[in-house]
């Protein structure tokens, strides 16, 4: 049964033809209105978001300061020696993972899985970079790989019951995350699956067997920091994301199905095939980031251990939304979001908890959602206001 | 073989396993319930674990000021702040309800878990109170009303929120607003004020929810009390069918499974990994979501946002 | 028809009117919606409000029922001036609107329907009674406890009715309603609507377009063009012919004009030309070829129960039929959208996979769709964008899309079309929704096609855009694609189709060509009367 028409829907299909006669086209007067407007709205918001963790430093605990939390924060993140280094380790998965949410997100998916598929991604990479033979950088390439593929089956199971079955993808991805730590959190358990051999792992459990040297990602040092290629990798990549979304007939399409989905049915984009594609690239890019996670050195010693994802999918899940899904945007966001992170290690001198650096996280998201839907809002009703005229 | 029947035996005839599934029942129960009428009204409410922890962190709190009752009424006030966010931001500004919800949850983390390194809240755990004679029948008596009396409050809520969808105009309006937001809006129904609300009721009741799971866990608050819990919810909702029925069904089914986690190695039991039990609820979902996606009709205008001139 | 009324119709009257809406101006930018407008509505009677798409009728409409603020003017209801804020306000004021496209909740029953919008306890009996009285009442045959969803359209107009007249108004206002009916199911509806008048004492204003209406139902009529109101007066002494002259303004002459207005000669009192002579094809082969098509919905309905259809080359074939028989779904097999239990689509002979995407556009199908919106462009792509959807590798070249091409081919697209923009790359929600319209029919003309399916090309737009579109359709016929015309507006069939096909539950139950029209029996084939069982019906054959 097709969508009713209200008789306020109505209103502007017919309204729609009295601006069709008038000589003078209507049109809403530009759809950001002035771009100071937008630049200070942005800007309320950002201090809003700030302010508010602020205040919670300020009231909610005995120790520190605003003002030292954020001097600290900044150090830990950029200033001090070798800090910025650690940052973009830190930042490199985080762009990943944002960068397969956009494609997912531009093919109208929402797909919010991404901590589960970067584990099953990691567990991938530890489970063939720890058994493969061969020279190290090709067996750390392969490894990565089965990443991808690992994180790309993850979503790819709910790209595939969306598209054949009409099973929403937002429950799946989102169940399946739970089912992806379980079921790492079981390998680990197993020797025949993850579990490092017992000389390796002293008296702990559930960690897999350390990545050997040569297999690591390569560092690089540069001004004393020090950080791993994959940011180099990351960031090639979402130039090529940008690039294919915004100027190829693969990215064209893409975008066809997200923006209206029928119309880009008529127009020959296979649902299935590109649907699920966008979900096995979407995976595939957060499979990488776990992968990149476990070889790169900046989030423990080269294995794998219960809990690995420590956020970075929902880092960098909130790093696309906060974007807006701009590919490019999203390498300031995501470095943003590293520097919160390894800023906030720095926090434990001065008392007061590290996870204000979530807080800050999840206000400036929250933030950042306001200024889009009140301008959206805004547009909608002058629009609204300039065509339902004459019926 | 005998040996797995006996095994079974032994775990279902373990009183603790009755008594740890209703108390996992319940807590999802609490939260579920609020969630399916959000969702009847056409809202995935993501943020209901937010709501739940957000609760449980103030009850914790307020019941070393003001008692278990006023803990929980904080508990109330606490899901209902989380709730306003998530209301308004969604059915007011129109941000994806998605999204809302997760940053919440990921927010709300944040802040208690601040808070908590700050200063920790006491422990407080309460007492069992026995319903007389109902307490004696076995097996599930004890379990059902040999419990903190706080539990019992979910007894009453249920079929209370059965009348409030189903009896009341109110219910009538939410029912249509999932259904067909145009056509209610045309009827003079104010969707978006009503989605609201439905959120806010949803925040009170988990956030009651979170603060019972407290009171009958362990009073201790940890950042890690509702672990995933409010994401079940929202599975026995969609295991359910959306009809009250159904997620009352899922709850307990899910529930049962919570509690073989904990029983099941207590026993001595080795043969299922714990890990697998953990994932059941959300396995079960997901299998039940593709076996009838296509025969169970959830609410025509689920997670679609309302504005009006759009379709 | 007579008005039993005579003695208002010149306005000397004791009491005041029901409703006097005096002087309403409103502006929507630097549009008048309405320019000081009057009209009066009296109880015991049933006035109409007659115009184009676009004169302000609606937006008068709307000042009534509160979901338009006006400028200027006032409102009295029996002689008293209130303000009416919202559609809450106005129902309290005892004005009630029966919506163009209904207001119901398909998942919920009659009863709750009726229910939704009241205020105060929720008391079921009572509004399970209430809805059977009413319904015994003016004899509408409605069961309070029956799902919407399982109700056709003419019996949930009724339910509409119902709902207004539960809270026991004073004044009706119906916005088109007819154009989801049969001509049976039309008929019964104006009987009701004339015991409502007549036993109830209600003041009703029927908005509508279609003047054979407006001329057998209406005691008084106002007619609108432009925003302002042109003429009123009593139904009675006027016809047609100055009606349809008022309302656009000038000697309607053009058979096209007139057939857009609803009037359609047939005792000859006007010469109607012959726009062309018929292109009745001399190709063997159709175009297009649509064998046994069946399609079943998800809910168990039967969408098309075995259509047959050849299109010609050259040839418009109109599709005319009462909304919800299986036009949309046709529509959609078209395009794409939908695939089909059994059957067969050929083009040229050739045959085309259905449900596959784009598979129909690719065999040289182009479809101007229902909704625009919907099936036809992506709003918040540019009109360059939009006008290579269907074929970016026009512009592209291994894959990559060549910015500087697309933007000097769409230019090209939009001097051809004189498409109204302010430039390739303006996003396509920018545009009024006729130049949206010329969008879509750039980009399908373009592709240059074997087969044009229009579906309502003319639904929503002025009498400018329609003549383009009708131009358009002609050319695209003259020029040798199959033309496959599908609209509810029988006018529009009429005036446009070389050949006319009722579509009735899914299938084609009769056809005729343009020189052997029957207006009768084309109207009994849309209510789903076969030639055979026309006394089933009844009532409308003479």
């Amino acid at each position: 049964m097709p969508p009713q028409r209200s008789g306020v829907a109505v209103t502007e299909t017919e309204a729609e033809s009295a601006t069709a006669t008038s000589a003078q086209e209507v049109r809403p007067r530009s759809k950001l209105a002035s771009t100071g407007e937008v630049i200070g709205l942005y800007a309320i918001c950002l201090f809003g978001a700030l302010a508010i963790a602020a205040a919670l430093v300020e009231f909610a605990s005995d120790k520190g300061s605003w003002t030292t939390v954020y001097t600290v924060i900044l150090d830990g993140a950029v200033r001090k020696p070798g800090r910025w280094g650690l940052t973009l380790g830190v930042a490199a998965p985080i762009l990943l993972v944002a960068l397969g949410t956009t494609v997912s997100g531009r093919a109208g998916l929402v797909n919010i899985g991404q901590e589960g598929q970067l584990v099953i991604g990691a567990a991938f990479t530890a489970y063939v970079g720890t058994r493969i033979g061969g020279p190290g950088p090709l067996a750390l390439v392969i490894s990565l790989a089965m990443g991808v593929v690992g994180g790309a089956i993850w979503a790819g199971i709910a790209g595939a019951l969306r598209f054949w079955r009409n099973v929403p993808e937002v429950l799946t991805t989102l169940l399946m995350g739970t089912v992806a730590a379980n079921l790492v959190g079981w390998g680990l358990r197993h020797r025949s699956l993850l579990l490092a051999p017992p000389e390796g792992r002293a008296n702990r459990n559930q960690v897999s067997q350390p990545f050997a040297a040569d297999r690591h990602i390569p560092r690089v040092t540069l001004f004393g920091n020090d950080f791993p290629i994959s940011i180099l990798l990351a960031i090639l990549l979402a130039i090529v994301v940008w690039l294919v979304l915004g100027r190829t007939v693969v990215g064209f399409r893409l975008r066809m199905l997200g923006r209206n989905a029928r119309t880009a049915q008529r127009a020959g984009v296979d649902q299935k095939r590109y649907g699920i594609g966008a979900m096995l690239v979407s995976g595939g890019f957060a499979g990488l980031a776990g992968g990149v996670m476990l070889a790169g050195g900046d989030f423990g010693p080269y294995q794998l251990v219960a809990d690995f994802g420590a956020g970075i999918g929902f880092a960098g899940l909130l790093a696309a939304l906060v974007a807006r899904q701009r590919a490019l945007v999203i390498i300031f966001v995501a470095f943003l979001f590293a520097g919160l992170r390894t800023g906030s290690g720095f926090l434990r001198a001065t008392g007061v908890s590290a996870r204000i650096a979530d807080v800050v996280q999840g206000t400036l998201v929250l933030a950042m959602l306001l200024p889009p839907a009140i301008l959206y809002l805004r547009a909608r009703r002058r629009a609204i206001a300039a065509t339902s005229s004459r019926t | 073989m005998s040996n797995f029947f006996s095994a079974l035996g032994d775990i279902f005839t373990n009183e603790s396993l009755y008594r740890n599934a209703i108390i996992a029942t319940v807590v999802l129960l609490f939260a579920a319930s609020g969630e399916v009428v959000a969702e009847k009204a056409g809202t995935i409410n993501i943020s209901l674990e937010a709501m739940m922890l957000a609760g449980a962190y103030a009850a914790a709190v307020g019941q070393g000021r003001a008692g278990v009752w006023g803990g929980l009424g904080m508990a109330a006030i606490a899901g209902l702040v989380v709730a306003g966010v998530q209301a308004n931001m969604s059915h007011r500004l129109s941000a994806d309800q998605f999204v809302v919800g997760l940053v919440l949850n990921v927010l709300v983390l944040g802040i208690v878990g601040f808070l908590v390194g700050s200063n920790e809240p006491a422990s407080h755990i309460v007492e069992r109170t026995k319903v007389p004679v109902l307490a004696e029948v076995p097996l599930i008596g004890p379990a059902l009303f040999d419990q903190p009396w706080v539990l019992y409050l979910v007894y009453p809520l249920v079929p209370a929120i059965w009348f409030l969808v189903y009896r009341t105009r109110w219910g009538l309006e939410v029912r249509a607003i999932g259904e067909d937001p145009n056509a209610s809006d045309v009827s003079g129904l104010s969707v978006n004020k009503l989605r609201r609300q439905t959120i806010y009721l949803t925040g009170m009741v988990a956030g009651v929810g979170g603060g019972y799971f407290l009171y009958a866990r362990s009073g201790r608050f940890e950042d890690s009390l509702i672990g995933g819990r409010g994401y079940i919810a929202i599975a026995a909702v969609i295991f359910g069918g959306w009809t009250l029925k159904g997620t009352v069904a899922g709850c307990v089914a899910f529930g049962l499974v919570g509690s073989l986690v904990l029983t099941i190695p207590s026993l001595g039991y080795q043969a299922i990994d714990p890990a697998f039990l953990a994932m059941a609820p959300n396995v079960v979902t997901i299998v039940a979501m593709t076996m009838f996606a296509k025969r169970v009709r959830q609410p025509a205008a689920l997670a679609r946002p309302f504005i009006r001139g759009l379709k | 028809m007579t008005s039993t009324h005579d003695d208002h119709v010149g306005g000397e009257r004791s009491s005041p009117p029901a409703v006097e809406l005096i002087g309403i101006t409103k502006h929507f930018g630097q549009i008048v919606a309405c320019d000081r407008v009057n009209l009066t509505l009296r109880r015991g009677q049933i006035h109409g409000v007659l115009g184009e798409n676009g004169a302000g009728k609606s937006t008068l409409m709307k000042v009534l029922i509160g979901l338009v603020l006006p400028d200027a003017g006032e409102v009295r209801l029996h002689g008293r001036t209130v303000q009416i804020t919202d559609p809450v306000n106005a129902s309290a004021h005892g004005i009630a609107m029966v919506h163009q496209h209904f207001s119901l909740v398909e998942a919920l029953t009659v009863w709750e329907n009726v229910a939704l919008g009241d205020v105060g306890r929720l008391d079921h009996r009572h509004i399970r009674r209430r809805v059977g009285e009413i319904s015994e009442h003016y004899g509408l045959h409605i069961n309070p406890d029956d799902r919407i969803a399982d109700l056709p359209a003419g019996m949930r107009q009724r339910v509409e009715i119902i709902k207004c007249l539960r809270r026991d108004p004073e004044v009706l206002v119906f916005d088109e309603p007819t154009s989801v009916l049969s001509p049976s199911e039309s008929e019964f509806l104006f009987a009701a609507l004339r015991r409502v008048v007549t036993e109830g004492g209600k003041a009703v204003a029927l908005v509508s377009h279609k003047l054979p209406e407006i001329l057998s139902v209406t005691d008084e009529v106002t007619i609108m063009r432009d925003g302002r109101v042109v003429q009123s007066g009593s139904t009675g002494g006027t016809h047609a012919s100055a009606l349809a002259k008022a309302m656009v303004g000038r000697s309607v002459v053009l058979r096209r004009e007139h057939a857009a207005f609803g009037v359609i000669e047939t005792d000859g009192d006007q010469p109607v030309p012959e726009v062309a002579a018929p292109r009745r094809p001399a190709a063997t082969e159709p175009a297009l070829r649509l064998i046994d098509l069946s399609a079943i919905g998800r809910d168990g309905r039967v969408l098309l129960g075995g259509l047959t259809l050849d299109v010609y080359p050259g040839e418009i074939v109109g599709v005319a039929g009462v909304e919800d028989n299986g036009q949309r779904t046709l529509g959609d097999v078209l395009s794409s959208l939908a695939n089909i239990e059994s059957g067969q689509v050929l083009v040229n002979g050739v045959e085309v996979a259905t449900g596959k995407a784009g598979a129909m556009a690719k065999a040289g199908i182009a479809v101007i769709p229902e909704d625009r919106h919907d099936s036809g462009c992506v709003l918040d792509f540019t009109v360059a964008e939009n006008l290579f959807i269907a074929d970016p590798d026009r512009v592209s070249r291994r894959g990559l899309i060549n910015m500087a091409t697309m933007r000097a081919k769409a230019t090209q697209l939009i001097e051809q079309f004189s498409i109204n923009c302010t430039g390739p790359n303006a996003p396509m929600w920018s545009l009024s929704g006729g130049n949206q319209q010329r969008v879509v029919m750039a980009r399908e003309l373009s592709h240059s096609p074997k087969v044009l399916v229009a579906a309502q090309p003319t639904h929503g737009l002025d009498v400018g855009a329609i003549e383009y579109m009708s131009d358009q359709l002609r050319n695209a016929a003259v020029a040798g694609v199959g033309v496959l015309l599908i609209s509810t507006e029988l006018e529009e069939i009429l005036d446009l189709s070389d050949r006319i096909v009722v579509i009735y539950n899914g299938r084609i139950i009769g056809e005729m060509p343009k020189s052997e029209v029957d207006i009768a029996r084309l109207g009994l084939l849309m209510g789903g009367a076969t030639s055979d069982a026309t006394t089933t019906i009844g009532g409308s054959g003479d």
